[in-house]
């Protein structure tokens, strides 16, 4: 087949064979641990922030535990010796984490209970309502997020931008005091306070956590579908989405695997970074709705300076939270597996 | 999503603001000529007042007990009602201003000062500098801050002094983030470049080229967590850190009305429309402020607690710290 | 190619007929897959009319070439040809129709019906059409899955098939890639594959082998050739390289800021065209009978997008130009087989060649 005489300009299409590239699992792995790799000296680095805390505090735990009149200075510096308080600093940090990490968090200063037992008796609580939170968060944020992108322009996307504006300012404690007023004293709809586990009954504890839930995720749901609005919009622009268009697949399909797929992204970003703020929200819960969790032990240990307490809880709050940003991150990971990186 | 690093373009624009150009310092004039920026700072020009003499400009004793007048509706008597101790409401919200205003002033204060400073700074410290102070953000960045606020009390004291400081720290990070970023967007310039190759001193680039440019940003960010600071506060006092019973805080306000809310189910609101009030004239001031200088933004989670957050499509690159 | 010299041949209709026949003189429209008729559309939300009374068909087994400048509304048309008007488009006057069927203003679920399993479309960047994420197996496949019904081996099969009918070496590689791992060629290989796997009866292809290098491109040309040969595929192909456009199609539509200025059989086109600028493209592209060694543009600018001129719209630039092309619209006029003109002087035999040595 000849072609005749052109006056083109140059094309930019590469001529022959598919450019080798490294396999995609790999680089995918590879940037996983390279993640992992920056996170090791994050967790080191906040655990050591939350141990020296206990190093701030000027009070004198033998004396404490002792009592008035047995804490003589021998007595005192036996008991001190016995708890390891008389190392460096760094050297009792560093039999800490590596305690901590088998599950040893040592004991309460004054009911001798072990920290990790009073912590996993009320872990259940937060991780039922920090769970769900972000359950509701995704299915809040996202539906708006979707919704206002969709209908772009729309008296729907003015609206949910409007609203979205306005919860993005409004932290767990106040919806959750808004919530309380509303719906469990005026309505009357949903207690107010208190805790029932799972294995007691699904429908009571689903009626307890809902409340604090939706009061954490409020916020975070707002700058969820803010951001998934942009992102979707931006994607919906995108000719590949013409591409799928004109190849006859349905638009519902359309836009949860081929649009969604690619501005998921900055959204989810947003969750693993509101999360910390979550879980402060979660202490509010648990003032507002007299709520049996970590924020209450966090309080009362504070009040008592019960130091081991207190550290052992900031070890366990940092890795939940990192350990959620893993998770956040794999999700990305998988997202966007392409091979040039992270993004459309 | 890219931000413009053309070297001799000295800002972007990302809204409203003067396009291009050189950027004066936002003088008040300029941001004055919005309606909600006049409002705000009426508003916060009131709270001002409050926080210096709000204890003797109150009509009632905030600490006077009467039995006989409790969970009173707003009246002509006490114009906000009474609580449950029969004390006026107005009076103790009054009262109350000066603590949560100066505690979270403090934070402020100092997250401004731990995080501008290596903002700046880590842009022309090198880059093991600044691989260092971004870990360390990331590291605190991780912290619920209410935890890490309330293990400071259990180390140094049950006082609303101490427990914003470590607000302060956690702070600092966005200050640290933001500044960073504004000062790379400016140092990258031509004209930059011209002047270190004339010989100037880091220190005095710093000083002529890049302070000016960077203070729009910094204020607009100091706005925002002002508001952050004061709803930190809020919650602190709710909770029952750093009060002093029976002085009043506006999140003790709060506190006790919701353990009454049966016998007064609209009191929250009262002091809750307060703290919504000042955070939102903050907010609206940090708007106006991005309005009239065009800073570039950032679009980041807030460390405390989320309050209006900057409305551009994320800079994911800067939000997300262990995406690679 | 033909190097016979332009010569002034008869008409077969009378000169200065006005062609008010739509037909071309083709046997009725049962085998016309594509047909517009007097198309308007509006761009900017109404703003400008960016096309203005066109019309066209494309029967089955017939490949017809769109030609003219960025801007001349090429890809606009395809676009409406395709239901995926860009955002502030607008159909304000015209029909089109689909296999008989009027689909000017169809719904997103009739189009839905109609793409991918009647008509099919590859376009300039493939790259940018595909989805970046999933692998071009995943999304051929993902067609064949939701039109077709198969099974997801059976799919996987047939995709694996449909790659190779398209010529790309390794389909069980290439299934495992996303777009970004592959090249301009093999992706628009891929893009055809897609494209025709549902055995559409029209493929409007917008720009499809602009972006590729010589010898991919004749490789993609001879596709097409293939899919026209065996399937009966009838093939809109978009182009502004005359090349390339006489190359592969049978009939050309020459269209100039807006409007069909000249529209026949590729050969008559090339060999005998009677429009100005047709003349000049082909001059500049050194195609036929205008070869020339030197370079050769034409003078001056198209109208801006939407302007609103009285007269011809090529008056401007068009060195036969005379009072009577600046009078009013200038209807189309029949001046051969097939062969339509729309210009004032098309009885005159112009040749703009001559006039340009004079």
């Amino acid at each position: 087949m000849t072609v005749a005489g052109l006056i083109r300009v140059a094309s930019t299409g590469t001529a022959g064979a598919a450019v080798p590239r490294p396999r995609r699992s790999r680089i995918a792995a590879a940037r996983l641990g390279g993640g992992l790799a920056v996170l090791v000296p994050i967790v080191i680095l906040s655990s050591f922030i939350t141990y020296s805390l206990g190093a701030l505090s000027n009070s004198d735990p033998a004396a404490t535990i002792l009592g008035q009149d047995a804490a003589t200075p021998a007595a005192v510096r036996r008991l001190n010796h016995a708890l390891g308080l008389d190392h460096p600093l760094v050297v009792q940090y560093w039999h800490w984490l590596t305690r901590a990490v088998r599950g040893n968090l040592g004991h309460s200063y004054f009911t001798q209970i072990p920290v990790s037992q009073s912590i996993s008796q009320r872990l259940p609580v937060d991780l039922s309502i920090a769970l769900l939170a972000v359950v509701l968060a995704v299915l809040i944020g996202g539906s708006a997020g979707v919704a206002a992108a969709i209908r772009r322009g729309g008296w729907l996307d003015r609206g949910v931008t409007a609203v979205c504006s306005a919860a993005s300012t409004l932290p767990a404690f106040v919806v959750g005091i808004i919530l309380v007023v509303l719906f469990a004293m005026t309505a009357h709809l949903l207690p107010a306070n208190g805790y029932v586990g799972p294995s007691t009954s699904i429908g009571q504890w689903l009626e307890h956590i809902i409340l604090p839930s939706l009061a954490l995720s409020l916020q975070v749901s707002a700058d969820i579908a803010r951001q998934l609005r942009t992102s979707l919009v931006e994607v919906l622009e995108q000719d590949y989405i013409v591409g799928a268009t004109v190849r006859g697949l349905p638009y519902r399909r359309i836009l949860v695997r081929h649009a969604l797929r690619n501005a998921a992204g900055p959204a989810l970003t947003i969750l693993g970074n509101d999360f910390p703020i979550m879980l402060s929200g979660a202490v509010a819960a648990e003032a507002v709705f007299s709520l049996p969790g970590l924020g209450q032990l966090l309080l009362e240990s504070a009040q008592t300076r019960d130091i081991p307490v207190v550290q052992g809880l900031l070890l366990v709050i940092s890795s939940f939270v990192i350990v959620v940003n893993l998770i956040v991150n794999t999700t990305l990971n998988w997202l966007y597996r392409t091979s040039d990186g992270i993004g459309t | 999503m890219s931000r413009s690093s053309i070297p001799g373009e000295l800002s972007v624009a990302k809204e409203g603001g003067a396009a291009g150009g050189q950027r004066s310092l936002i003088g008040p004039r300029s941001v004055l000529r919005l309606r909600s920026a006049r409002i705000a700072v009426a508003v916060l020009v009131v709270i001002g007042i409050l926080t210096a003499f709000g204890a003797t400009l109150a009509p009632q004793n905030p600490l006077t007990v009467n039995a006989n007048a409790l969970f009173q509706g707003p009246g002509p008597h006490h114009l906000l009602g009474t609580d449950y101790l029969g004390r006026d409401v107005l009076s103790r919200l009054m009262a109350g201003t000066r603590l949560s205003v100066l505690t979270a002033l403090e934070a402020v204060g100092i997250g401004l000062v731990l995080g501008t400073g290596p903002g700046i700074a880590t842009v022309f410290l090198g880059r093991w500098f600044d691989f260092a102070a971004n870990r360390v953000t990331d590291a605190l960045m991780t912290l619920p801050w209410i935890f890490f606020a309330v293990a400071v009390t259990a180390a140094l004291g049950n006082g609303l002094v101490q427990a914003m400081v470590p607000v302060g720290i956690l702070l600092a990070p966005f200050f640290f983030r933001v500044t960073r970023a504004a000062t790379l967007e400016h140092a990258r310039a031509q004209y930059v470049e011209a002047a270190a190759l004339l010989g100037a001193t880091k220190l005095h680039i710093v000083r002529v080229h890049v302070l000016r440019k960077v203070l729009p940003t910094i204020a607009v960010t100091t706005a925002s967590m002002a508001a952050a600071a004061l709803l930190a506060v809020s919650f602190l006092t709710f909770l029952g850190i750093g009060v002093q019973p029976p002085a009043p805080t506006w999140g003790g306000v709060l506190s006790s009305d919701l353990g009454y809310l049966a016998q007064a189910p609209w009191a929250p609101f009262i002091p809750g429309a307060l703290i919504a009030i000042t955070v939102g004239a903050l907010n609206a001031l940090a708007d106006a402020f991005r309005d009239r200088s065009g800073a570039g933004t950032l679009v980041l989670a807030s460390p405390i607690i989320r309050t209006h957050s900057t409305l551009e499509p994320a800079d994911d690159d800067e939000q997300s710290q262990y995406v690679a | 190619m033909t190097t016979s010299n332009l010569s002034t041949s008869p008409d077969i209709a009378a000169p200065g007929t006005v062609a008010g026949l739509r037909s071309d003189g083709a046997d009725g429209a049962a085998d016309e897959v594509l047909r517009v008729d007097d198309l308007h559309v509006s761009v900017h939300h109404g703003a400008a009319m960016a096309i203005r009374g066109i019309s066209l068909r494309v029967r089955a087994g017939e490949i017809v070439g769109l030609v003219g400048e960025s801007g001349s509304g090429k890809t606009l048309t395809c676009r409406t040809a395709l239901g995926v008007l860009p955002p502030g488009c607008a159909i304000e006057r015209g029909t089109v129709a689909f296999a008989g069927q009027d689909v000017t203003a169809r719904s997103r679920r009739d189009w839905e019906r109609l793409h991918g399993s009647h008509i099919g479309a590859v376009f300039q960047d493939p790259a940018s059409y595909l989805t970046p994420s999933i692998t071009v197996g995943s999304q051929l496949a993902e067609v064949l899955r939701v039109k077709l019904g198969l099974g997801r081996r059976a799919a996987h099969r047939r995709a694996l098939e449909l790659f190779g009918a398209v010529g790309l070496h390794q389909p069980e590689r290439v299934y495992h890639q996303i777009p970004a791992e592959l090249s301009g060629g093999m992706l628009q290989r891929a893009m055809i594959a897609i494209a025709i796997s549902c055995d559409p009866q029209l493929l409007v292809a917008d720009e499809a082998t602009t972006a590729l290098d010589v010898t991919i491109q004749a490789e993609v040309i001879e596709l097409l050739l293939q899919l026209r040969d065996q399937r009966g595929l009838a093939v809109l192909f978009v182009s502004h390289d005359l090349a390339v456009v006489t190359e592969l199609c049978d009939r050309v539509v020459v269209f100039y800021a807006g409007e069909v200025v000249e529209s026949g059989p590729a050969e008559e086109i090339v060999t005998r065209p009677r429009h100005p600028y047709t003349q000049a493209l082909l001059q500049v592209a050194s195609v036929g009978d205008f070869r020339r060694r030197e370079l050769r543009v034409i003078a001056g600018q198209p109208p801006r997008v939407g302007a609103d001129i009285a007269g011809c719209r090529f008056a401007a630039r068009c060195p036969a130009a005379i009072s009577a092309c600046r009078a009013g619209a200038v209807q189309p006029v029949l001046v051969g087989d097939q062969h339509q003109v729309r210009c004032v002087r098309a009885a005159d035999a112009v040749n703009v060649a001559e006039l340009a040595a004079r």
